[in-house]
């Protein structure tokens, strides 16, 4: 901890966050109107956004080297966890992905198998960088993550496994990665699609077949087409805030969390949504500024797995809420209610504030 | 710093490039939909939470002239779920288990009331056999009560939360009351089950009136806008045929209207607007005297052989207003069939089926008027001076027109017969009196197109065809009831586009005695005797008299319509008159047996060769013939016109005077009794206080 440095803290990537972080809790605030089930919604969230900055800070506190040297033993509690919950874990939406702890905080393992990957392939890949163009060292990085890609994955928690491929593949990437080893992936994950596509539960290839042919089912496509109609009506400067007859009368479904994108630009229109957009942009350049000048490749790696999960859950949800992609069911990092996301947000949060304030 | 660097740019470089590219991607697309598309996605949210709900109005009664009901509005009862209100859980599964089991128990009580209902198991419904000529079609039954499987109610259920989740849903129909009660009281815990009362248009006339009254069915496809435009749901039903549909704007009402703004599961949130109440549709009364409508049906039944024809027509019409009386068509169908919806199968079988029972035959059916029409070649010769009260005209059995080409030659002449020939009969020197009560051919060959040998002039077919148009054939009468034929007056012109032939002197013959090419409806052939009887008044026929409001109220009152006044003097239609005296009560006159006792009738016979393929020639090699009788009553005061068409009939004196003897009957019988009993009919009433 020699050389930290609370001067070093980037204090404007905070302020977008807050910024961001209120922001959803008002809109959530909008969202669940009218719903007496989910009233105490905002307050929760506000609530956890309160507790994650403050475990951003004690993690921003903590030298990430320090997290280093954890790596083994965190990675092994984490699989015991994602085992453990295959087999008690409440079944939520068709994916056995939560645990009560203590019966008071919900936690969700596939949020601690993305920090757990990050630190193990990011620590791995760090050390054998020299040889990253061998295969052996490609293969073992690959072997590293496969054990907690496949507890994740045969869940089945389909949103989480191809966020731990991403995730992985650019902490491959940036840690030099031979252009003739991206091919030969790319490669083999096509070729390997028909026995994913197995793999799916029923509801997650519903999702995709209805983006690919909405007319298929209509009802599902029910909530895909109220979304876009959701964003298309909102015009210029949106029907104001709590004012969205998509959000307000209810026709989007599961308006505080996966079509949170679609209430915010109906109700605050292009003008809302983009200032949103801009500010979730601005975080992430923040984010890869810190990978870039981070001190060791191991910062480097961990801080752009962690950017990676933001940027493409970004993609994802603000892409599906416009009919760019299909429903995964991911949170809008920051926006989205939900408690566990945001604690696990603010912890990648304070390992980039950590990697930074300790950069050269 | 072992930080690999590429040629150009570092890979964290790449990863912001790629995240720019994606941003730029979303906030192209964001613009794409709220700019480039957003006034369409704009109107899909509106859509989406408004909706219109209209409440029906009830439709109009409508009445006979006594005020009798001939459609009115009932009742019938049935369960519906209401799916906005069916219990909805966040968990599909659970939330499906409980509709499941509201689904089932509707069901189970609704048969099991249904069972205890009706004793008696019943047996197959009899099925109405349509191969053989009926000319009463009766298939009307009680609607049979039908209950839909749960499988069905939940897929409709699912349906309609796509749409109108507020919108009931029926899946229990046509229960007796007594059951309906029953299940609501059994269903009342369940939440979204409903007992609804559904309107049902009901005609207690039935067959008797089916033709006047006609029936209602669901909005046609190809006219689902012309309705919208006018503010029916979607649901609605409209008239389809005669009055129902004739009067469909005054009989429906404007349904009353609330916007209001829904949410997904369809339950109001706000009000839009104000709301509008419904205004009932306006009741009709009518010209008809259903007593008189009953009485022309059994006579016209009594009276046809449905061996023989497949269809027939009566026709009384007030030769005072035009005001239409009765009017009956055979074969004929109970219109209740319809309240409940036909399938397109039992619809094409009802308006196939033989004699075409859907046809109202005496406004839709043409057929040759025969010696009716002889009455306009008798004005027309009597206006145009061709003849005088006074001409006297041989009329042996035939005749021989001369070739026009080669008049000298006896073995080119055409030979023109008269009936009476066939029983080696002639009529002999003839005036018109006479000539009209015997029916005589040859007489009104000659006013019509003259006779060469003799040097005797006709009216020409100009002149005829001029007439004839002036009494109204050819043309639609104007009856307020739709799917009325022309009929046909033949002219040269008409038959050079037609057929590509020259008009002949024969041509004019035959026309003269409503044979050849000239087609009629009875309707017409009614109209022309009420002219006649009225002194050259030609009304435009109607059936509706009068409307009011739900309040009974008058609201319009249909005086007579007085088409044309005939160019005719009043003492050739003097003339005319006398010799329709004489064919009822002349020793020689053609329908002498139809007198009756204490009325004089006056009327005319027509027997009309017509050619069907089906039927052919008889064994003497005669063609077959429809029997008409159209007369007046009484001769002095003319007050009804009845005409009796029978299809392939054979003799009109035969067939078609008695049946209009029995309606004549029946007409002085009822007014008899009515002026005795010093009462007045509704119509009356409506009369004296119209403006």
């Amino acid at each position: 901890m020699s050389n930290q440095n609370w001067r070093r803290f980037d204090w404007l990537l905070l302020l977008a966050i807050v910024m961001l972080s209120i922001f959803g809790v008002i809109m959530i605030n909008s969202a669940v109107q009218g719903d007496p089930e989910l009233a105490g919604f905002p307050k929760r969230q506000a609530f956890y956004l309160a507790v994650g900055l403050a475990l951003m800070f004690i993690t921003a506190a903590f030298d990430y080297h320090l997290l280093r040297t954890l790596t083994i033993p965190f990675y092994i509690f984490v699989l015991a966890l994602l085992a453990i919950v295959g087999a008690i874990g409440q079944s939520i939406f068709g994916a056995q992905s939560w645990i009560n702890f203590f019966g008071l905080f919900p936690i969700q393992p596939s949020e601690l198998a993305k920090v757990a990957l990050a630190l193990a392939l990011g620590s791995y890949l760090a050390t054998n960088q020299e040889h990253i163009g061998e295969l052996r060292v490609v293969l073992t990085g690959l072997i590293i993550i496969a054990p907690i890609f496949a507890l994740v994955a045969l869940q089945p928690d389909l949103g989480t496994a191809i966020v731990l491929a991403v995730e992985a593949a650019a902490i491959f990437f940036v840690a030099g990665l031979r252009i003739r080893y991206i091919i030969a992936g790319v490669v083999l994950a096509a070729l390997s699609a028909p026995l994913a596509w197995s793999m799916l539960a029923e509801h997650q290839r519903t999702r995709i077949l209805i983006f690919i042919d909405p007319t298929a089912n209509p009802d599902a496509y029910f909530n895909v087409k109220q979304a876009l109609v959701g964003v298309g009506s909102g015009g210029l400067l949106g029907k104001g805030y709590g004012q969205g007859t998509q959000s307000q009368l209810h026709f989007l479904r599961v308006r505080h969390t996966d079509f949170i994108f679609s209430v915010i630009a109906e109700e605050l229109g292009f003008v809302g949504a983009t200032l949103m957009l801009l500010t979730l942009f601005f975080i992430i350049w923040r984010l890869w500024r810190i990978a870039d000048g981070a001190a060791d490749p191991f910062g480097r790696l961990l801080v752009t797995g962690l950017t990676a999960i933001i940027l493409f859950q970004t993609l994802v949800v603000v892409g599906m809420n416009m009919g760019l992609l299909p429903v995964t069911g991911l949170p809008l990092p920051f926006v989205s209610y939900g408690g566990n996301a945001m604690l696990s947000l603010m912890i990648f949060i304070g390992l980039a504030q950590s990697v930074t304030m300790r950069r050269n | 710093m072992t930080t690999q660097r590429h040629a150009f740019f570092s890979r964290m470089w790449t990863l912001r490039i790629i995240t720019v590219i994606i941003f730029l991607i979303l906030v192209g697309q964001l613009a794409r939909l709220q700019f480039l598309q957003g006034v369409g996605f704009q109107k899909e949210a509106v859509v989406n939470r408004v909706r219109i709900v209209r409440k029906k109005a009830p439709r109009g009664v409508i009445y006979d002239r006594d005020g009798r009901i001939l459609a009115r509005n009932t009742a019938s009862y049935a369960i519906a779920i209401i799916p906005a209100e069916l219990p909805d859980d966040p968990d599909y599964e659970v939330s499906e288990q409980k509709r499941q089991a509201i689904y089932q128990a509707v069901y189970d009580i609704t048969h099991e009331k249904l069972a205890r209902h009706q004793d008696i198991p019943k047996g197959p419904t009899p099925t109405p056999d349509l191969t053989e000529t009926h000319l009463i079609l009766d298939v009307s039954q009680p609607p049979e009560p039908t209950v839909l499987t749960v499988d069905a109610m939940a897929d409709l259920v699912a349906q309609r939360e796509l749409g109108s989740a507020f919108l009931p849903v029926i899946v229990a129909k046509n229960l007796p009351r007594e059951v309906a009660l029953q299940v609501q009281e059994e269903t009342y815990r369940l939440p979204g089950v409903q007992m609804q009362l559904i309107s049902r248009r009901e005609y207690p006339s039935g067959l008797y009136t089916s033709h006047i009254i006609g029936y209602m069915g669901p909005i046609p496809e190809e006219k689902e806008k012309d309705y919208a435009k006018k503010g029916y749901a979607p649901d609605a039903w409209v008239g389809w045929s005669d009055l129902e549909y004739q009067y469909e704007d005054e009989l429906h009402g404007q349904p009353g209207v609330r916007v209001i703004e829904v949410d997904v599961k369809g339950r109001e949130k706000n009000v839009v607007g104000e709301p509008t109440e419904p205004q009932p549709g306006h009741n009709l009364i009518l010209s008809l005297d259903l007593e008189l409508q009953k009485i022309m049906f059994d006579a016209l039944t009594a009276g046809v052989n449905p061996k023989r024809s497949n269809s027939a027509a009566a026709v009384a019409i007030d030769p005072r207003t035009g005001y239409v009386l009765g009017m009956v068509s055979l074969p004929t169908y109970d219109n209740n069939i319809f309240a409940d919806g036909v399938t397109p199968d039992e619809y094409k079988a009802l308006s196939e089926a033989p004699g075409f029972p859907l046809l109202d035959h005496a406004i839709s059916g043409i057929y040759p008027p025969g010696s009716t029409f002889k009455l306009v070649t008798a004005a027309a010769g009597l206006q145009e001076k061709v003849i005088t009260r006074k001409t006297i005209l041989n009329a042996p059995g035939i005749i021989y027109l001369p070739n026009r080409n080669f008049p000298d030659d006896p073995d080119l002449a055409q030979p023109f017969v008269c009936w009476i020939h066939k029983s080696g009969g002639e009529h002999g020197d003839i005036n018109v009196t006479a000539a009209i009560a015997e029916s005589c051919d040859i007489f009104f060959y000659k006013v019509g197109g003259g006779f060469p040998p003799t040097d005797f002039e006709g009216l020409g077919v100009q002149a005829l065809a001029d007439y004839a148009q002036l009494f109204g054939f050819g043309e639609h009468s104007g009856i307020d009831l739709p799917g009325e034929n022309p009929g046909l007056v033949p002219d040269p012109k008409w038959k050079r586009l037609a057929k590509g032939e020259r008009w002949v002197t024969g041509d004019t013959y035959n026309m003269a005695i409503g044979q050849g090419d000239v087609l009629a409806t009875p309707l017409q052939v009614s109209m022309m005797t009420a002219a006649v009887a009225n002194d050259g008044i030609l009304y435009q026929p109607q059936v509706v008299v009068a409307a009011t409001d739900y309040k009974n109220h008058l609201i319009k009152f249909n005086h007579p319509i007085v088409r044309r006044e005939i160019p005719v003097d009043s003492k050739n239609f003097d003339i005319v008159r006398e010799g329709m005296w004489m064919v009822v009560n002349w020793e020689y006159g053609t329908a002498k047996e139809v007198a009756l006792p204490d009325v004089e009738v006056a009327g005319k016979t027509g027997t009309a060769e017509f050619f069907d393929p089906e039927i052919g020639r008889d064994l003497a090699g005669n063609l077959p013939s429809h029997a008409w009788f159209t007369a007046y009553a009484p001769y002095d005061d003319p007050e009804i016109v009845v005409t009796v068409f029978v299809y392939n009939g054979g003799e009109g004196s035969m067939v078609a005077a008695p049946i209009a003897q029995e309606i004549l009957r029946g007409y002085f019988d009822i007014k008899a009794r009515d002026e005795a009993a010093g009462s007045h009919s509704l119509l009356d009433q409506l009369e004296a206080i119209a403006p």
